[in-house]
C-alpha cells in the first residue's frame, strides 16, 4: 500500500516537473531546423533532465538520479510520454548502452573515468554493425591488433546513430579469428577525436541523416580501455543491446497510444471523419496499439517478478515494430496527396510527427535496427515455439560462411 | 496472476484436457456444475466463489482451449444478471443457476424484444438470435428494449418457439427465438427502469471479455497443435518446422496471440479495478470490445493459417483443425457483430475527443478519489 502511495507521488512528481518544463513547441522548432539548433536543443533538454534526476533512473543507487525500482522508472517513462516530452536520442546510447555496459561490465576505474563524462554531456555512438554483418554481427571483420599497451583499430562500422556527433565509440573488433565467429571479439571504448577516426553521415530517405560510417585507419586505442577480457567481447556486447530490455518500448508504445489522436486531426482535415472504411481500420488500430501497449507493460512485470522467458523481448519488439507500421501507413493512407508533399521532416521527433510520409518511413527503424523483424522472428520460433535452428552449413555451395 | 488464479487456470486446464476435445456436451454440463465452475464470478456473500470476472474469464479460456461444446456463457450470464440485481427471486434462482440445476440459455447476438403494458401486466414480442443449446434450458435470459425490463421467460409456454439454425461450428448448437405476446411473469423479472440500460451494457461488457477469452484460449491451443504438427510432418527429408518460410509466419502467430492474451488481462484489469463494479469503470465498454475484437480477428487468423500450415489433412473432417476455424469465424460474428467492433472503437474514440475526455491517464482515479 505504502509503496503504491509512493509510485504515485512520484509520477504526480514527475508530471509537475515536465508540465512547467517542456517546452510545447519544440515539435514546431524542431521541423525544418539546421542540425546545430537540434544539438543545442537536445543538449538544454538533456541538462535539466540529468539536473532533475530523470534521465538516469535506471543507474544504481549512488550515482545522480539513480536506484529507481523497474517500477518507478515505467512511471517516469509513462510520463515522459504523456507529457509528449522531447525523446534524448542524441544522449541515449551514453545513458542506456554505454553505461549499461560499464556498470555490468566494466572495472571500478572505467566506471570512474567515463561516468561522470555521460553526466556532463559526453556523447557516445555504437561501432557493431558493418556493412557485410548486419544481422550476422558475429561475422563481423574490423581488425583489433595488439601492439604492447594498445590496440591498433582497423575497419569499418556502419549504421551507428548520431556517430557524427559522438565523443566515443563503443566498439566490438575481432582480435583473433576464432573456431566460432563469437569468438575472438573484444569490446573497447574508442575515443572518435583519436587519430585516424573519419565519420561520414548517411543520408537517409527522409532527407535526415540520423546514422553514420566510421572509417578506421590504425586507431590506437589503450588496452585499459578494454571491456572485459580480450575474446569475451560478445558476451559485453550481449549486454550493451540487452541494456534497456523494455524500458524504451513502454515509452514508445505510450507514445502511440497518445499519438492517435493525430489520425483523427488527419480524418478532420481530410474529410474522412464519416469514411465507415477509415474507421473500421482507425477502430482496429485502437486495439492493435492498446495491445502493444498491453504487452510492453506486461514484459515490464515479468521483469520486475523474475519471470521474463527467452522471446518475450522479441514478442514486444516485433509486435510495435509492426503495429507502429500500420499506425503510420494508415496516417498516411488518410492524409492522401497532401501527405506526399515534401515539407521537410522534424528531428529529434517521436515516431509520430502527423508527417505521414516522413512517418512511414521512420517506421522502418524499429523493423530493421535493432533486431530486423526477421531476427525477431526466428528468435521466436526458436526460443519460445521450440522449432529448430536452420543447420549453420546451409550455405550456397562454396560460399560458406 | 494471482495464486488463486493461477490455481484455477492449471486444475481448468487439466479437467478440459481430461474431457477432451469438443468433448460431449452433457457430461462436461455435469463436470463443471460438479465441479462449481457456475459459481465462479458470484461474490461469496451469495454463496459463490468470489473470483469475479477474470475468474470466469479464466475458464472461458480454458474452454476455449478445448473447443467445449458446453454452453457455459450463457448460463454465466444468466448468474450474473441475477446476481448484480436486487431482484427478491435472486437467492433462489442463484442457488439453482449456480447448481446447475436449471439451465438458462441467453442471445450471444443480436435481440429485438419489446415490451408493452397491459394493465398491470408487461407483454413481450420479438426475437432474438443465438442462443445456445436452448433446447437444454427451462428459460432464457432477456433485455428488452428501452429500458423495459431484464427477465427469465420461461421456453415451454405457448407463445415462445425456439427455432434450430445448424451452424458450421459444431461446437455450439444456436437457436433463434421468436415471441408473440407472451406476458411476462413478474417474478421473474430481474430488473426494470433505469437499472435496465446498466444491467444490459454490464452483460454486453461480459459477454464480450468471454468470448475474448474463448478466442484467446483457441487460439493459442491452436498454435500449439500446429507447431507440433510441422515438428513432426516430414517433408524433404526434413521437418516442415525447419522452414524458415514457415517458422516466421508461426512467429508472427504468437506475436498476435501474445498481443491479444495481454490486452485481454489488460482490459479485466480496467474493468475491475473498481472492485468489482465493472461499470464504475471509465472506459470499461472501450475495453471490452478493444479485447473482443482483437482477439476474435486473431483466432480467425490463427485457424485460417494453421489450416493451410497442416495443408491436406487440415481439409479432412477427421482433423480437429476445422473445429478450430469454425468456431474461430463464429466467435468474430457474436457479440455485437463482427463490424461493431472496429466501427465502435472508432465512435467512442473519437466521440471521447470530442468531449475532451481522457482515457488512460493512471492518475485519474487517485485525483478523483
Amino acid at each position: 500500500m505504502s509503496s503504491e502511495n509512493t509510485q504515485q507521488a512520484l509520477r504526480r512528481e514527475v508530471r509537475g516537473w515536465l508540465s512547467k518544463n517542456v517546452d510545447g513547441g519544440w515539435r514546431q522548432t524542431m521541423t525544418g531546423c539546421e542540425q546545430d539548433v537540434f544539438f543545442a536543443a537536445q543538449k538544454e533538454w538533456f541538462t535539466r533532465l540529468v539536473k532533475a534526476g530523470y534521465a538516469t533512473p535506471h543507474w544504481p543507487e549512488g550515482w545522480p538520479g539513480g536506484g529507481r525500482s523497474l517500477a518507478e522508472q515505467k512511471i517516469i517513462y509513462e510520463e515522459v510520454a504523456r507529457a509528449d516530452a522531447p525523446r534524448l536520442i542524441l544522449y541515449f546510447v551514453a545513458l542506456y548502452h554505454a553505461a549499461c555496459t560499464l556498470f555490468e561490465c566494466g572495472s571500478a576505474e572505467q566506471q570512474s573515468r567515463y561516468l561522470p563524462g555521460i553526466l556532463d554531456g559526453e556523447i557516445w555512438c555504437q561501432g557493431f554493425s558493418e556493412p557485410n554483418a548486419g544481422s550476422d554481427l558475429a561475422s563481423l571483420k574490423t581488425r583489433a591488433e595488439r601492439q604492447g599497451d594498445r590496440y591498433v583499430i582497423t575497419g569499418q562500422k556502419t549504421w551507428s546513430t548520431m556517430a557524427q556527433y559522438a565523443d566515443r565509440c563503443l566498439l566490438l573488433a575481432r582480435t583473433e579469428k576464432g573456431e566460432r565467429p563469437q569468438a575472438g571479439l573484444t569490446y573497447l571504448l574508442l575515443d572518435m577525436r583519436a587519430k585516424g577516426v573519419t565519420v561520414r553521415p548517411i543520408s537517409q530517405i527522409t532527407g535526415d541523416d540520423e546514422f553514420a560510417e566510421i572509417f578506421f585507419d590504425e586507431v590506437e586505442v589503450p588496452v585499459e580501455d578494454r571491456v572485459g577480457e580480450e575474446g569475451a567481447g560478445w558476451a559485453v556486447a550481449q549486454t550493451t543491446l540487452a541494456s534497456e530490455r523494455g524500458l524504451t518500448l513502454v515509452e514508445l508504445s505510450q507514445r502511440m497510444r497518445y499519438a492517435l489522436p493525430l489520425i483523427v486531426d488527419a480524418m478532420r482535415q481530410n474529410h474522412r471523419l464519416e469514411d465507415a472504411a477509415i474507421r473500421r481500420d482507425f477502430g482496429r488500430l485502437i486495439a492493435r496499439v492498446d495491445a502493444a501497449c498491453a504487452l510492453a507493460d506486461r514484459y515490464l512485470l515479468k521483469r520486475i517478478s523474475g519471470e521474463e522467458a527467452p522471446g518475450d523481448a522479441s514478442i514486444v519488439k516485433l509486435y510495435y515494430a509492426r503495429t507502429l507500421r500500420e499506425f503510420t501507413a494508415l496516417g498516411k493512407r488518410v492524409a492522401g496527396l497532401d501527405g506526399q508533399y515534401n515539407r521537410g521532416f522534424m528531428r529529434g521527433a517521436t515516431q509520430e510527427t502527423g508527417n505521414w510520409t516522413v512517418d512511414f518511413m521512420n517506421s522502418y527503424n524499429w523493423s530493421i535496427a535493432g533486431g530486423s523483424d526477421e531476427i525477431q522472428r526466428n528468435i521466436i520460433a526458436e526460443r519460445m515455439l521450440g522449432m529448430p535452428r536452420e543447420p549453420r552449413d546451409w550455405t550456397v555451395k562454396g560460399q560458406g560462411a | 496472476m494471482n495464486a488463486e488464479l493461477r490455481q484455477l487456470t492449471d486444475s481448468a486446464r487439466q479437467v478440459v484436457a481430461g474431457l477432451g476435445l469438443a468433448a460431449d456436451e452433457q457430461e462436461a454440463a455435469s463436470l463443471i456444475a460438479e465441479l462449481g465452475w457456475l459459481m465462479v464470478s458470484t461474490p461469496e456473500e451469495q454463496g459463490g466463489l468470489g473470483m469475479g470476472v477474470t475468474g470466469a474469464c479464466a475458464l472461458h479460456t480454458e474452454l476455449g482451449r478445448g473447443l467445449a461444446r458446453v454452453p457455459f456463457l450463457p448460463q454465466w450470464l444468466a448468474i450474473d444478471a441475477a446476481s448484480s440485481s436486487a431482484w427478491p427471486g435472486r437467492e433462489s434462482w442463484l442457488e439453482c443457476m449456480m447448481a446447475g440445476e436449471r439451465r438458462v440459455t441467453a442471445s450471444l447476438g443480436e435481440s429485438s424484444l419489446s415490451v408493452w403494458q397491459d394493465g398491470g401486466g408487461m407483454i413481450l414480442n420479438g426475437s432474438a438470435v443465438a442462443l445456445a443449446s436452448a433446447d437444454l434450458a427451462s428459460h432464457v435470459l432477456i433485455t428488452a428494449e428501452d429500458r423495459a425490463c431484464v427477465a427469465l421467460l420461461a421456453l415451454d409456454q405457448p407463445g415462445v418457439r425456439i427455432v434450430p439454425q445448424p451452424t458450421w461450428d459444431v461446437t455450439r448448437r444456436l437457436f433463434d427465438l421468436e415471441v408473440k405476446d407472451v406476458a411476462l411473469d413478474q417474478e421473474l423479472i430481474i430488473a426494470r427502469g433505469p437499472s435496465v440500460l446498466v444491467i444490459r451494457e454490464r452483460l454486453a461488457i461480459l459477454r464480450d471479455l468471454a468470448l475474448a477469452a474463448d478466442a484467446v484460449g483457441g487460439a493459442t491451443a491452436l498454435l500449439d497443435r500446429t507447431v507440433e504438427y510441422l515438428q513432426t510432418r516430414q517433408q524433404f527429408g526434413r521437418p516442415l518446422a525447419l522452414f524458415q518460410a514457415l517458422k516466421h509466419r508461426c512467429a508472427d502467430l504468437k506475436a498476435r496471440s501474445d498481443a491479444a492474451q495481454a490486452l485481454l488481462q489488460d482490459s479485466l484489469e480496467a474493468v475491475t479495478d473498481s472492485g468489482g463494479d465493472v461499470m464504475a469503470a471509465p472506459d470499461a465498454t472501450m475495453k471490452a470490445l478493444a479485447a473482443k475484437q482483437l482477439a476474435c480477428s486473431t483466432y480467425a487468423a490463427v485457424a485460417e493459417e494453421s489450416l493451410q500450415l497442416h495443408g491436406g489433412i487440415g481439409m479432412t473432417s477427421e482433423h480437429e483443425c476445422h473445429l478450430f476455424l469454425k468456431r474461430a469465424l463464429l466467435n468474430e460474428h457474436l457479440g455485437r457483430g463482427h463490424d461493431s467492433y472496429d466501427q465502435g472503437l472508432a465512435g467512442l474514440f473519437i466521440g471521447n475527443l470530442n468531449q475532451g475526455t481522457t482515457t488512460n491517464d493512471s492518475l485519474s482515479s487517485v485525483e478523483a478519489g
